[in-house]
Protein backbone atom coordinates (compact mmCIF):
# COMPACT_ATOMS: atom_id res chain seq x y z
CA UNK A 1 0.00 0.00 0.00
CA UNK A 2 2.89 2.31 0.80
CA UNK A 3 4.10 1.85 -2.76
CA UNK A 4 0.74 2.87 -4.12
CA UNK A 5 0.90 6.12 -2.14
CA UNK A 6 4.23 6.85 -3.77
CA UNK A 7 2.49 7.24 -7.13
CA UNK A 8 1.14 10.45 -5.67
CA UNK A 9 4.31 11.73 -4.02
CA UNK A 10 4.89 15.38 -4.83
CA UNK A 11 8.09 16.31 -2.99
CA UNK A 12 11.15 16.40 -5.19
CA UNK A 13 9.11 15.65 -8.28
CA UNK A 14 9.03 17.68 -11.47
CA UNK A 15 5.83 19.01 -12.98
CA UNK A 16 5.86 16.03 -15.38
CA UNK A 17 5.27 13.43 -12.74
CA UNK A 18 2.89 15.65 -10.84
CA UNK A 19 0.82 15.66 -14.05
CA UNK A 20 1.13 11.88 -14.03
CA UNK A 21 -0.11 11.69 -10.41
CA UNK A 22 -3.07 13.93 -11.19
CA UNK A 23 -3.90 11.84 -14.24
CA UNK A 24 -4.04 8.76 -12.08
CA UNK A 25 -6.16 10.48 -9.41
CA UNK A 26 -8.61 11.92 -11.95
CA UNK A 27 -8.78 8.56 -13.74
CA UNK A 28 -9.80 6.88 -10.48
CA UNK A 29 -12.31 9.65 -9.73
CA UNK A 30 -13.86 9.21 -13.18
CA UNK A 31 -13.97 5.46 -12.69
CA UNK A 32 -15.80 5.86 -9.36
CA UNK A 33 -18.20 8.31 -11.00
CA UNK A 34 -18.80 5.92 -13.88
CA UNK A 35 -19.63 3.09 -11.48
CA UNK A 36 -22.04 5.31 -9.54
CA UNK A 37 -23.56 6.54 -12.79
CA UNK A 38 -24.15 3.01 -14.04
CA UNK A 39 -25.54 2.10 -10.62
CA UNK A 40 -28.04 4.94 -10.84
CA UNK A 41 -29.07 3.90 -14.34
CA UNK A 42 -29.43 0.29 -13.24
CA UNK A 43 -31.84 1.42 -10.52
CA UNK A 44 -34.27 2.31 -13.33
CA UNK A 45 -34.83 -1.40 -13.80
CA UNK A 46 -36.28 -1.53 -10.30
CA UNK A 47 -38.80 1.18 -10.96
CA UNK A 48 -38.95 4.88 -11.53
CA UNK A 49 -39.45 5.78 -7.87
CA UNK A 50 -36.12 4.27 -6.83
CA UNK A 51 -34.34 6.14 -9.60
CA UNK A 52 -36.03 9.38 -8.61
CA UNK A 53 -35.08 8.82 -4.98
CA UNK A 54 -31.45 8.36 -5.99
CA UNK A 55 -31.41 11.32 -8.32
CA UNK A 56 -33.06 13.66 -5.84
CA UNK A 57 -30.17 13.10 -3.41
CA UNK A 58 -27.51 14.11 -5.92
CA UNK A 59 -29.13 16.46 -8.42
CA UNK A 60 -29.79 19.68 -6.55
CA UNK A 61 -28.15 23.11 -6.34
CA UNK A 62 -26.16 22.21 -3.21
CA UNK A 63 -24.27 19.45 -5.00
CA UNK A 64 -23.39 21.72 -7.91
CA UNK A 65 -19.83 22.30 -6.63
CA UNK A 66 -19.30 18.54 -6.83
CA UNK A 67 -20.48 18.54 -10.44
CA UNK A 68 -18.10 21.37 -11.12
CA UNK A 69 -15.23 19.36 -9.60
CA UNK A 70 -16.23 16.37 -11.69
CA UNK A 71 -15.96 18.54 -14.80
CA UNK A 72 -12.55 19.70 -13.64
CA UNK A 73 -11.38 16.10 -13.25
CA UNK A 74 -12.88 15.16 -16.63
CA UNK A 75 -11.32 18.03 -18.55
CA UNK A 76 -7.98 17.50 -16.88
CA UNK A 77 -8.02 13.77 -17.61
CA UNK A 78 -9.10 14.27 -21.21
CA UNK A 79 -6.62 17.02 -22.10
CA UNK A 80 -3.76 15.50 -20.17
CA UNK A 81 -4.59 12.09 -21.62
CA UNK A 82 -4.35 13.61 -25.08
CA UNK A 83 -0.95 15.02 -24.16
CA UNK A 84 0.22 11.62 -22.91
CA UNK A 85 -0.94 10.02 -26.16
CA UNK A 86 1.00 12.58 -28.22
CA UNK A 87 4.12 12.24 -26.09
CA UNK A 88 3.96 8.47 -26.08
CA UNK A 89 3.94 8.49 -29.87
CA UNK A 90 7.27 10.28 -29.54
CA UNK A 91 5.81 13.63 -30.60
CA UNK A 92 6.59 17.02 -29.03
CA UNK A 93 9.12 15.47 -26.68
CA UNK A 94 11.26 18.59 -26.46
CA UNK A 95 8.32 20.80 -25.54
CA UNK A 96 6.73 18.33 -23.13
CA UNK A 97 6.72 20.82 -20.29
CA UNK A 98 5.11 23.56 -22.37
CA UNK A 99 2.52 21.01 -23.48
CA UNK A 100 1.63 20.34 -19.83
CA UNK A 101 1.10 24.04 -19.23
CA UNK A 102 -0.96 24.35 -22.40
CA UNK A 103 -3.19 21.42 -21.47
CA UNK A 104 -3.62 22.73 -17.93
CA UNK A 105 -4.60 26.10 -19.34
CA UNK A 106 -7.16 24.51 -21.66
CA UNK A 107 -8.48 22.49 -18.72
CA UNK A 108 -8.96 25.64 -16.65
CA UNK A 109 -10.66 27.53 -19.49
CA UNK A 110 -13.07 24.68 -20.22
CA UNK A 111 -13.69 24.13 -16.54
CA UNK A 112 -14.47 27.77 -15.76
CA UNK A 113 -16.74 28.07 -18.79
CA UNK A 114 -18.60 24.86 -17.96
CA UNK A 115 -19.06 25.90 -14.34
CA UNK A 116 -20.33 29.28 -15.52
CA UNK A 117 -22.86 27.56 -17.78
CA UNK A 118 -23.90 25.21 -15.02
CA UNK A 119 -24.61 28.02 -12.58
CA UNK A 120 -26.39 30.28 -15.05
CA UNK A 121 -28.56 27.33 -16.08
CA UNK A 122 -29.46 26.42 -12.50
CA UNK A 123 -30.11 30.05 -11.50
CA UNK A 124 -32.39 30.46 -14.49
CA UNK B 1 28.76 29.21 5.87
CA UNK B 2 27.57 26.42 8.16
CA UNK B 3 25.22 23.78 6.83
CA UNK B 4 23.54 20.91 8.67
CA UNK B 5 23.61 17.59 6.87
CA UNK B 6 20.65 15.50 7.95
CA UNK B 7 21.59 11.99 6.92
CA UNK B 8 19.35 8.93 7.00
CA UNK B 9 21.48 6.24 8.57
CA UNK B 10 20.94 2.52 8.88
CA UNK B 11 23.26 -0.13 10.20
CA UNK B 12 21.69 -3.58 9.81
CA UNK B 13 23.76 -4.92 12.72
CA UNK B 14 22.56 -2.26 15.18
CA UNK B 15 19.44 -0.50 13.93
CA UNK B 16 15.95 -1.88 13.61
CA UNK B 17 14.81 1.12 11.61
CA UNK B 18 16.62 3.85 9.65
CA UNK B 19 17.26 7.00 11.72
CA UNK B 20 18.35 10.54 10.96
CA UNK B 21 21.65 11.88 12.25
CA UNK B 22 22.76 15.48 11.90
CA UNK B 23 26.23 16.85 11.25
CA UNK B 24 27.23 20.48 11.05
CA UNK B 25 29.70 21.20 8.27
CA UNK B 26 31.51 24.35 7.19
CA UNK B 27 30.99 24.81 3.45
CA UNK B 28 32.27 27.17 0.78
CA UNK B 29 30.89 28.40 -2.47
CA UNK B 30 32.10 25.35 -4.39
CA UNK B 31 31.68 22.64 -1.75
CA UNK B 32 29.87 19.66 -3.18
CA UNK B 33 27.75 17.26 -1.19
CA UNK B 34 30.32 14.50 -1.63
CA UNK B 35 33.09 16.69 -0.22
CA UNK B 36 30.96 17.48 2.81
CA UNK B 37 30.28 13.77 3.34
CA UNK B 38 33.98 12.94 3.07
CA UNK B 39 34.72 15.69 5.58
CA UNK B 40 32.17 14.26 8.00
CA UNK B 41 33.65 10.80 7.70
CA UNK B 42 37.20 12.05 8.24
CA UNK B 43 36.48 14.46 11.07
CA UNK B 44 33.25 13.58 12.82
CA UNK B 45 32.06 10.06 12.22
CA UNK B 46 34.19 7.34 10.58
CA UNK B 47 31.24 4.94 10.61
CA UNK B 48 29.31 6.84 7.95
CA UNK B 49 29.07 4.75 4.76
CA UNK B 50 28.62 5.99 1.21
CA UNK B 51 29.94 5.07 -2.21
CA UNK B 52 32.07 7.14 -4.52
CA UNK B 53 35.03 6.75 -6.76
CA UNK B 54 35.74 9.28 -9.50
CA UNK B 55 34.41 12.49 -7.85
CA UNK B 56 33.72 13.88 -11.32
CA UNK B 57 30.34 12.51 -12.43
CA UNK B 58 31.89 9.71 -14.45
CA UNK B 59 31.68 6.50 -12.44
CA UNK B 60 28.06 6.77 -11.33
CA UNK B 61 28.72 5.51 -7.78
CA UNK B 62 27.59 8.43 -5.65
CA UNK B 63 23.87 8.58 -6.48
CA UNK B 64 21.72 9.48 -3.47
CA UNK B 65 18.53 11.30 -2.60
CA UNK B 66 19.56 14.86 -1.84
CA UNK B 67 16.71 17.09 -0.68
CA UNK B 68 14.26 14.49 -2.01
CA UNK B 69 15.72 14.51 -5.54
CA UNK B 70 18.00 11.74 -6.84
CA UNK B 71 21.35 13.40 -7.60
CA UNK B 72 25.04 12.65 -7.83
CA UNK B 73 26.70 13.81 -4.61
CA UNK B 74 29.89 14.73 -6.44
CA UNK B 75 28.07 16.97 -8.92
CA UNK B 76 25.70 18.76 -6.55
CA UNK B 77 26.89 22.08 -5.16
CA UNK B 78 25.53 22.66 -1.68
CA UNK B 79 25.15 26.34 -2.52
CA UNK B 80 22.75 25.45 -5.36
CA UNK B 81 20.40 23.71 -2.94
CA UNK B 82 19.90 27.10 -1.31
CA UNK B 83 19.23 25.79 2.20
CA UNK B 84 21.16 25.56 5.43
CA UNK B 85 19.83 22.10 6.13
CA UNK B 86 20.39 19.39 3.53
CA UNK B 87 18.58 16.07 3.80
CA UNK B 88 20.47 13.10 2.42
CA UNK B 89 18.91 9.66 2.03
CA UNK B 90 19.89 6.52 0.14
CA UNK B 91 18.48 6.17 -3.38
CA UNK B 92 14.87 4.99 -3.19
CA UNK B 93 13.67 1.69 -4.76
CA UNK B 94 16.88 -0.16 -3.91
CA UNK B 95 17.58 -2.20 -0.77
CA UNK B 96 19.76 -0.33 1.70
CA UNK B 97 22.94 -2.18 2.68
CA UNK B 98 24.22 0.45 5.09
CA UNK B 99 23.59 4.18 5.43
CA UNK B 100 23.72 5.62 1.90
CA UNK B 101 24.93 2.42 0.23
CA UNK B 102 22.28 0.50 -1.69
CA UNK B 103 22.30 -2.86 -3.43
CA UNK B 104 22.15 -2.42 -7.19
CA UNK B 105 22.48 -6.03 -8.39
CA UNK B 106 18.95 -6.09 -9.74
CA UNK B 107 19.49 -2.81 -11.55
CA UNK B 108 22.68 -4.08 -13.23
CA UNK B 109 20.96 -7.36 -14.05
CA UNK B 110 18.24 -5.42 -15.88
CA UNK B 111 20.87 -3.47 -17.75
CA UNK B 112 22.54 -6.73 -18.77
CA UNK B 113 19.23 -8.25 -19.89
CA UNK B 114 18.91 -5.84 -22.83
CA UNK B 115 22.36 -6.88 -24.14
CA UNK B 116 24.06 -3.50 -23.92
CA UNK B 117 26.74 -4.14 -26.52
CA UNK B 118 27.04 -4.26 -30.30
CA UNK B 119 25.51 -7.37 -31.79
CA UNK B 120 26.30 -8.73 -35.25
CA UNK B 121 24.09 -11.36 -36.82
CA UNK B 122 27.14 -13.28 -37.98
CA UNK B 123 28.40 -15.12 -34.86
CA UNK B 124 31.91 -15.44 -36.17
CA UNK B 125 32.10 -11.74 -36.91
CA UNK B 126 30.75 -11.04 -33.42
CA UNK B 127 33.68 -12.84 -31.81
CA UNK B 128 36.39 -11.92 -34.32
CA UNK B 129 35.64 -8.74 -36.26
CA UNK B 130 37.88 -8.45 -39.31
CA UNK B 131 37.31 -4.86 -40.36
CA UNK B 132 36.62 -1.41 -39.01
CA UNK B 133 33.03 -0.27 -38.92
CA UNK B 134 33.02 3.18 -40.41
CA UNK B 135 30.48 5.52 -38.92
CA UNK B 136 29.38 8.89 -40.28
CA UNK B 137 28.77 11.89 -37.98
CA UNK B 138 25.00 11.75 -38.44
CA UNK B 139 25.04 8.07 -37.52
CA UNK B 140 26.90 8.92 -34.35
CA UNK B 141 24.37 11.61 -33.51
CA UNK B 142 21.57 9.05 -33.45
CA UNK B 143 22.84 7.45 -30.25
CA UNK B 144 25.34 9.91 -28.80
CA UNK B 145 22.97 11.36 -26.19
CA UNK B 146 22.12 7.90 -24.85
CA UNK B 147 25.78 6.91 -24.89
CA UNK B 148 26.49 9.38 -22.10
CA UNK B 149 24.81 7.07 -19.59
CA UNK B 150 27.08 6.33 -16.59
CA UNK B 151 24.73 3.68 -15.12
CA UNK B 152 24.28 5.59 -11.86
CA UNK B 153 20.66 4.51 -11.45
CA UNK B 154 19.21 7.96 -10.75
CA UNK B 155 16.68 7.67 -13.59
CA UNK B 156 15.34 4.30 -12.56
CA UNK B 157 15.17 5.33 -8.93
CA UNK B 158 13.14 8.41 -9.81
CA UNK B 159 10.58 6.52 -11.95
CA UNK B 160 7.20 6.46 -10.16
CA UNK B 161 6.30 3.17 -11.84
CA UNK B 162 9.04 1.33 -10.03
CA UNK B 163 7.15 1.86 -6.82
CA UNK B 164 4.55 -0.63 -7.87
CA UNK B 165 6.22 -2.82 -10.48
CA UNK B 166 9.66 -4.07 -9.59
CA UNK B 167 9.92 -6.23 -12.66
CA UNK B 168 9.92 -3.15 -14.94
CA UNK B 169 13.29 -2.90 -16.71
CA UNK B 170 13.31 0.83 -16.09
CA UNK B 171 14.52 3.84 -18.04
CA UNK B 172 18.22 3.03 -17.68
CA UNK B 173 18.08 -0.41 -19.27
CA UNK B 174 15.59 0.68 -21.93
CA UNK B 175 17.54 3.75 -22.97
CA UNK B 176 20.65 1.60 -23.32
CA UNK B 177 18.76 -0.90 -25.46
CA UNK B 178 17.84 2.04 -27.69
CA UNK B 179 21.41 3.35 -27.69
CA UNK B 180 22.64 0.08 -29.27
CA UNK B 181 19.66 -0.53 -31.51
CA UNK B 182 20.06 2.79 -33.33
CA UNK B 183 23.81 2.33 -33.65
CA UNK B 184 24.60 1.78 -37.34
CA UNK B 185 27.02 -1.03 -36.39
CA UNK B 186 24.42 -3.00 -34.47
CA UNK B 187 22.13 -5.72 -35.83
CA UNK B 188 20.60 -6.86 -32.57
CA UNK B 189 17.08 -5.44 -32.63
CA UNK B 190 15.44 -8.83 -33.15
CA UNK B 191 17.53 -10.38 -30.39
CA UNK B 192 16.39 -7.71 -27.95
CA UNK B 193 12.81 -7.58 -29.22
CA UNK B 194 11.51 -10.27 -26.86
CA UNK B 195 12.64 -8.63 -23.62
CA UNK B 196 11.72 -5.10 -24.76
CA UNK B 197 8.22 -6.16 -25.77
CA UNK B 198 7.72 -8.29 -22.63
CA UNK B 199 5.59 -7.53 -19.62
CA UNK B 200 8.51 -5.75 -17.99
CA UNK B 201 9.48 -3.86 -21.12
CA UNK B 202 8.62 -0.57 -22.80
CA UNK B 203 4.86 -0.77 -22.25
CA UNK B 204 5.24 -0.16 -18.51
CA UNK B 205 6.22 3.46 -19.09
CA UNK B 206 3.54 6.08 -18.35
CA UNK B 207 5.60 9.01 -19.51
CA UNK B 208 6.07 10.71 -16.16
CA UNK B 209 9.46 11.56 -17.76
CA UNK B 210 11.04 11.98 -14.34
CA UNK B 211 13.99 9.92 -15.64
CA UNK B 212 14.95 12.58 -18.17
CA UNK B 213 14.51 15.33 -15.58
CA UNK B 214 16.91 13.71 -13.14
CA UNK B 215 19.67 12.40 -15.40
CA UNK B 216 22.92 14.09 -14.38
CA UNK B 217 24.36 13.57 -17.87
CA UNK B 218 21.48 14.97 -19.88
CA UNK B 219 20.44 11.60 -21.30
CA UNK B 220 16.80 11.41 -22.40
CA UNK B 221 15.55 7.94 -21.40
CA UNK B 222 11.90 9.00 -21.64
CA UNK B 223 12.41 9.78 -25.31
CA UNK B 224 14.30 6.54 -25.96
CA UNK B 225 11.43 4.48 -24.54
CA UNK B 226 8.87 6.14 -26.82
CA UNK B 227 11.11 5.61 -29.86
CA UNK B 228 11.54 1.95 -28.90
CA UNK B 229 7.76 1.62 -28.72
CA UNK B 230 7.47 2.92 -32.25
CA UNK B 231 10.10 0.48 -33.48
CA UNK B 232 8.47 -2.43 -31.71
CA UNK B 233 5.05 -1.52 -33.06
CA UNK B 234 6.21 -1.24 -36.64
CA UNK B 235 8.29 -4.42 -36.36
CA UNK B 236 5.36 -6.41 -34.92
CA UNK B 237 3.06 -4.97 -37.55
CA UNK B 238 5.41 -5.92 -40.38
CA UNK B 239 5.84 -9.39 -38.92
CA UNK B 240 2.08 -9.90 -38.67
CA UNK B 241 1.62 -8.54 -42.18
CA UNK B 242 4.17 -10.90 -43.68
CA UNK B 243 2.64 -13.88 -41.84
CA UNK B 244 -0.75 -12.84 -43.16
CA UNK B 245 0.41 -12.44 -46.75
CA UNK B 246 2.19 -15.80 -46.52
CA UNK B 247 -1.06 -17.38 -45.43
CA UNK B 248 -2.95 -15.76 -48.33
CA UNK B 249 -0.24 -16.95 -50.68
CA UNK B 250 -0.54 -20.51 -49.42
CA UNK B 251 -4.34 -20.45 -49.62
CA UNK B 252 -4.30 -19.10 -53.15
CA UNK B 253 -2.02 -21.95 -54.24
CA UNK B 254 -4.34 -24.65 -52.90
C1 LIG C 1 -11.38 11.95 -23.44
C2 LIG C 1 -11.39 10.86 -22.69
C3 LIG C 1 -10.17 10.19 -22.11
C4 LIG C 1 -8.85 10.23 -22.52
C5 LIG C 1 -8.23 11.00 -23.67
C6 LIG C 1 -8.12 9.37 -21.62
C7 LIG C 1 -6.78 9.11 -21.70
C8 LIG C 1 -6.08 8.27 -20.86
C9 LIG C 1 -4.72 7.86 -21.04
C10 LIG C 1 -3.81 8.26 -22.19
C11 LIG C 1 -4.39 7.06 -20.00
C12 LIG C 1 -3.04 6.37 -19.76
C13 LIG C 1 -2.21 7.24 -18.89
C14 LIG C 1 -0.89 6.65 -18.58
O1 LIG C 1 -0.25 6.04 -19.46
O2 LIG C 1 -0.45 6.82 -17.44
C15 LIG C 1 -5.55 6.96 -19.14
C16 LIG C 1 -5.60 6.26 -17.96
C17 LIG C 1 -6.73 6.06 -17.21
N1 LIG C 1 -8.00 6.53 -17.49
FE1 LIG C 1 -8.49 7.74 -19.03
N2 LIG C 1 -8.99 8.85 -20.67
C18 LIG C 1 -10.25 9.32 -20.95
C19 LIG C 1 -11.40 9.04 -20.26
C20 LIG C 1 -11.48 8.25 -19.12
C21 LIG C 1 -12.73 7.93 -18.42
C22 LIG C 1 -14.12 8.35 -18.85
C23 LIG C 1 -12.38 7.19 -17.33
C24 LIG C 1 -13.32 6.63 -16.30
C25 LIG C 1 -13.67 5.41 -16.25
C26 LIG C 1 -10.93 7.04 -17.34
C27 LIG C 1 -10.20 6.35 -16.39
C28 LIG C 1 -8.85 6.11 -16.47
C29 LIG C 1 -8.09 5.38 -15.49
C30 LIG C 1 -8.63 4.74 -14.20
C31 LIG C 1 -6.77 5.35 -15.95
C32 LIG C 1 -5.58 4.67 -15.29
C33 LIG C 1 -4.73 5.69 -14.63
C34 LIG C 1 -3.26 5.41 -14.72
O3 LIG C 1 -2.84 4.38 -15.29
O4 LIG C 1 -2.50 6.24 -14.22
N3 LIG C 1 -10.43 7.70 -18.45
N4 LIG C 1 -6.57 7.70 -19.69
S1 LIG D 1 31.89 9.83 -7.52
FE1 LIG D 1 31.84 9.10 -9.55
S2 LIG D 1 29.94 9.87 -10.22
FE2 LIG D 1 30.10 10.80 -8.30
Amino acid sequence: MERVWKWFAIRGRSVNSIAYSFHRITGIVLLIYLILHLGFLTSLRFGESLYTAFISTTVKPETLPLDSLLFLATFYHAFNGFRVVLNEFGLFYEVRRALIYLMTLLTLIFWIYSTYLMYTYVVR
Amino acid sequence: MEVTLKILRFDPLKDKKPRFQEYVVEVYEYTRVLEALIWVRENLDPSLSFRYSCRMAQCGSCGMLIDEVPRLACKTLIKDLGRDEVTIKPLPKYRVIKDLVVEMDDFFEKHRSVKPYLIRKNREEQEKPKKFYVQLPHELQRYLNYGYCIVCGLCSSSCPNFDSSWEYLGPQALSQAYRYIVDSRDEGFEERYEVLNSNSGVWRCHFASECSENCPKGVEPAQAIQMLRRMILSFSFKKKLSLFSEKIHRLSKQ
